[in-house]
């Protein structure tokens, strides 16, 4: 492998890799805003310019490829020199209100203004403001914040293919916005903040419902869809507020569908079952667990897993439902339309594929076949389901039994509903749509009185009904460990 | 000089087709060059000490033998009719009076580095020249001068003319081929270089209108009787100087290259000073140039000559001032015009200009403070050989000379609280 020089430091680099990534790779960070590895090079900035030795002028670290022997300083004098011209520069019009900036704390032109900025500015001229429009429903713009790096155009035009962003005016006018100032069109609009180095763009899901350093991060697979994005769901409280792309060069790269980035939202929401149910009626788990046992009993029984369980949960069932539903059939269901996936395709030429559901591949994989119609002579149907499966439609059915979660709505004509876990609230494995096995990693806690799908088993299989006591004070057995 | 090769010319009769057969010796040049090897005309060139006329005064054989030989994508050839920088207007005489000669080295050019196509990026204000070009092209065309199979040689060549919409930055050459592209006139990375990929991807040569009309001339001639017209060492052929200002005779002079110092040009060609007043200061190769003061003058006005004082030779835009005209007033005036002209993609550029605007417009008004000077050179610094593309260096090069060379004028200013001219 060739090798240059950094900092003193020799280094290996592949050929055609930037001074930045190279950098980056030995430990050395170089700063950027216009940089993205996603992106085309534009050198725009300034930021990354180190020094090159046998070269006369500083040269833009993004933009330069290191070459055999090459010699780079990135803190010389000269380069630290430009490094506070730069800051000095992006600061001039930038308003310095980051306690009142919802990108506070994980902003770009913070960390690098502390880090390589000088702590006194010597502008005193007038700043440069500007008017914003609507930017619709995903992103506010906030024009006074942006320093011109460009990456939301390029995003566009690169990746979403959508010419929506666009530069207006020119020199210190410049203003960065959509085309006649519309609403966004893309329905990737969502990475427009996270590419955003600053808090020029942010998401009107998110902004000023939590400060940046208060969550809590954990690294995890979106289910939206049998793409298996990577994300990571941010947390406090208990409380979701947002996910954001996590980089995966193999399946997402650094970008995220706004469909996957909002599925959150359904975990933390009013109208989800969160209380066990008996009938229309809030009920302790024992009465509600006793009202599924005895509702489905004798009952020539169709169970319908939805593809949005773990692969873990899956495999539960297998072992419970002969168990205890002897000659039931079982199916899995998520897409309408979706029967296997076979039917799986690309939904659009970026990320989303048509099996809305995040382990399709998963459950055909442990043998369940696609939901079509219930067989004749269904007199009941126990749905087991994550969050995000589409429930089929169930009015012929008199007696139907839901395990996992739903919204009031689809549980007001269910017999019982066991409230279960979402994808933020359970570990498992789950598979894409090219097999490839990614865990999803519990965030939070069960919200209410959700129980994992493993512990409603447990319940159902132990579960001793003490006789003359009321329904209401109904208890659990001590065998079975159930905690 | 006695002769010229383009100023003779210049008149309205030289326009058409007949008389640039009958006077110009028009056409032979291209039809000669169809007769030679692609090289030898490079080498024709090489040896002629051409350098760019737009500014950079790169040398032109040198610049076209960067050319791939192969190339998957098309050849273009793109003529840089900008002509942007204040103080210069040598490009729109060449096109106005003899359009014929800047077709023919358009046609040697692209012959020589195998492009089949070619553009004529003209600035927007040049509506006249640009009608006047395409009706030139137009006559060429019916006489088979461009087409298809040119004079019989084979070579196929067609030329367009594209009107900028007026923007100083279109005249930097990735700009102008953005631009040309139908993009923002902002300027690209380089590496890679037009001559590697330039307009629409294709290896691109872009050159000035005056570095193509010599063209005829050399091949005709030969490269070294035209480097032997240029008085000094690495320059050949004849300039186009564009003197302004405050001269009782400004206009076009053609001089031989390196043959005449700033001095002669000022006080013997252009008949000194306006009223007799004194010399106060120079700007010698449009706006961008770093000034000159009149105890600098006795400089040979050429490209290297130039460089060794500390400035340049840019597009030969001379600008004369004389000793009552306010040396604040003219830099603010200067540095107005690079912040508006600035495309704002790059930082020390976009914010660093209007910054430096903002301050000297504060000092010619009477609001200056005693640090802004030293502020200004540190900004003009920061700019300085910073930026994306050359336009932060013509910003920052005229302030920090100003400074410099005319400290005391902006110390009169800071301290007096008004500008003491106006």
């Amino acid at each position: 492998m060739p090798k240059c020089v950094i900092d003193g430091r020799e280094v290996e680099f592949t050929a055609g890799t930037n001074l930045i990534e190279v950098a980056r790779h030995a430990g050395i960070k170089i700063p950027y805003f216009c940089y993205h590895p996603g992106l085309t090079v534009v050198a725009q900035c300034r930021m990354c310019a180190v020094e090159i030795e046998k070269m006369p002028k500083l040269q833009t670290a993004c933009s330069t490829p290191a070459t055999e022997g090459m010699v780079v300083h990135t803190n010389s004098e000269r380069v630290i020199k430009q490094q506070k011209a730069t800051m000095e520069f992006l600061l001039n019009n930038h308003p310095l209100d980051c306690p009142i900036c919802d990108k506070s704390g994980e902003c770009d032109l913070q960390d690098f203004s502390f880090n390589y900025g000088d702590a006194n500015t010597r502008y005193t001229e007038e700043r440069r403001t500007y008017i914003d429009l609507d930017m619709g429903p995903v992103i506010k713009k906030n024009m006074n914040r942006c320093i011109h790096c460009t990456r939301c155009i390029r995003f566009g035009d690169e990746i979403a293919k959508i010419h929506e962003m666009v530069a207006v005016q020119r020199g210190n006018n410049t203003e960065i916005t959509t085309i006649d100032g519309r609403p966004l069109e893309t329905d990737y609009a969502g990475n427009y903040a996270d590419v955003c180095p600053t808090g020029s763009l942010t998401l009107k899901d998110f902004r000023f419902k939590k400060r940046a350093w208060y969550l809590r991060k954990t690294p995890t697979v979106c289910e939206g869809c049998s793409k298996g994005c990577n994300m990571e769901l941010h947390q406090e409280g208990n409380v979701i507020y947002r996910s954001i792309p996590r980089d995966n060069m193999e399946i997402n790269k650094y970008w995220l569908c706004d469909e996957g980035r909002f599925n959150y939202q359904y975990v933390n929401r009013k109208d989800r079952v969160k209380t066990p149910m008996a009938g229309a009626n809030a009920t302790v788990w024992a009465s509600a667990v006793d009202q599924a046992r005895t509702t489905l009993a004798g009952k020539k029984l169709t169970v319908l897993v939805g593809s949005d369980l773990t692969q873990e949960e899956a495999k539960l069932l297998l072992d419970f439902i002969p168990k205890n539903f002897a000659g039931a059939n079982m199916f899995h269901f998520g897409t309408p339309g979706i029967k296997s996936s076979a039917d799986d395709a690309p939904a659009d030429a970026l990320l989303k594929r048509k099996s809305k559901t995040g382990n399709l591949n998963g459950l055909e994989k442990l043998g369940f076949k696609g939901f079509d119609t219930l067989p004749a002579g269904t007199d009941a149907v126990l749905v087991i389901r994550g969050g995000r499966a589409t429930l089929p439609d169930l009015k012929a059915v008199k007696t139907v039994v839901g395990m996992g979660v739903f919204q009031a709505k689809q549980a007001a004509q269910f017999a019982a509903t066991l409230p279960g876990t979402s994808f933020a609230e359970k570990d498992g494995t789950i598979l894409n749509y090219e097999n490839r096995e990614q865990k999803i990693k519990r965030s939070i806690h069960p919200v209410g009185e959700s129980k994992p799908l493993s512990e409603i088993l447990m319940m159902w299989t132990n579960l001793k009904l003490q006789p003359k006591r009321e329904s209401a004070s109904l208890s659990l057995a001590p065998a079975g460990g159930m905690a | 000089m006695s002769e010229t090769l383009f100023i003779q010319h210049f008149n309205d009769e030289s326009r058409p087709l007949d008389y640039y057969l009958g006077k110009m010796n028009g056409y032979q040049a291209s039809k000669k060059a169809f007769g030679m090897q692609k090289d030898d005309i490079i080498a024709e060139v090489k040896k002629s000490n051409l350098r760019g006329r737009g500014g950079a005064g790169f040398p032109t054989g040198m610049k076209w033998g960067f050319i791939p030989k192969q190339s998957a994508k098309p050849k273009y050839l793109v003529c840089n009719a900008d002509e942007s920088e204040p103080g210069t207007f040598k490009d729109r005489d060449l096109m106005r009076f003899t359009p014929h000669l800047l077709i023919e080295g358009m046609l040697i050019a692209g012959y020589a580095i195998d492009a089949h196509i070619g553009y004529i990026y003209i600035r927007g204000e040049y509506t006249r020249e640009a009608k006047l070009l395409t009706a030139a092209i137009d006559e060429a065309y019916a006489k088979g001068y461009l087409g298809k199979n040119i004079q019989g040689s084979g070579f196929d060549f067609d030329l367009t003319v594209h009107r900028g919409a007026g923007a100083y930055i279109c005249g930097e050459e990735t700009g102008l081929l953005n631009s040309l592209e139908g993009k923002r006139g902002e300027p690209r990375v380089k590496p890679p270089f037009p001559a590697q990929a330039g307009a629409f991807g294709g290896p691109t040569i872009v050159n000035n209108v005056e570095t193509l009309t010599a063209i005829p001339f050399i091949i005709n001639q030969g490269g070294d009787w035209f480097s032997k017209l240029g008085k000094i060492e690495k320059s050949g052929g004849t300039r186009l100087f564009c003197v302004s200002g405050h001269v009782k005779r400004p206009g076009l002079y053609e001089l031989p290259a390196g043959g005449v110092t700033l001095r002669e040009l000022i006080y013997d060609h252009c008949h000194g000073i306006l009223g007799d007043k004194k010399l106060k200061a120079v700007i010698p190769g449009g706006s961008s140039a770093p000034v000159l003061t009149p105890d600098e003058i006795d400089v040979i006005v050429d490209i290297e000559p130039l460089m060794k004082v500390g400035s340049m030779l840019g597009s030969a835009g001379i600008m004369v001032v004389s000793e009552d005209y306010c040396m604040v007033k003219l830099i603010q005036r200067i540095t107005k015009f690079y912040a508006h002209e600035s495309c704002g993609q790059c930082t020390p550029c976009r914010e660093g200009c209007k910054w430096m605007e903002d301050i000297l417009h504060r000092i010619e008004h009477g609001h200056g403070r005693e640090n802004d000077l030293a502020l200004l050179l540190d900004i003009a610094d920061n700019i300085n050989g910073k930026t994306l593309c050359a336009l932060g260096d013509a910003a920052a090069g005229p302030v920090m000379s100003f400074v410099k060379k005319f400290r005391a004028d902006f110390e009169e200013h800071i301290r007096g609280g008004k500008c003491p001219n106006a």
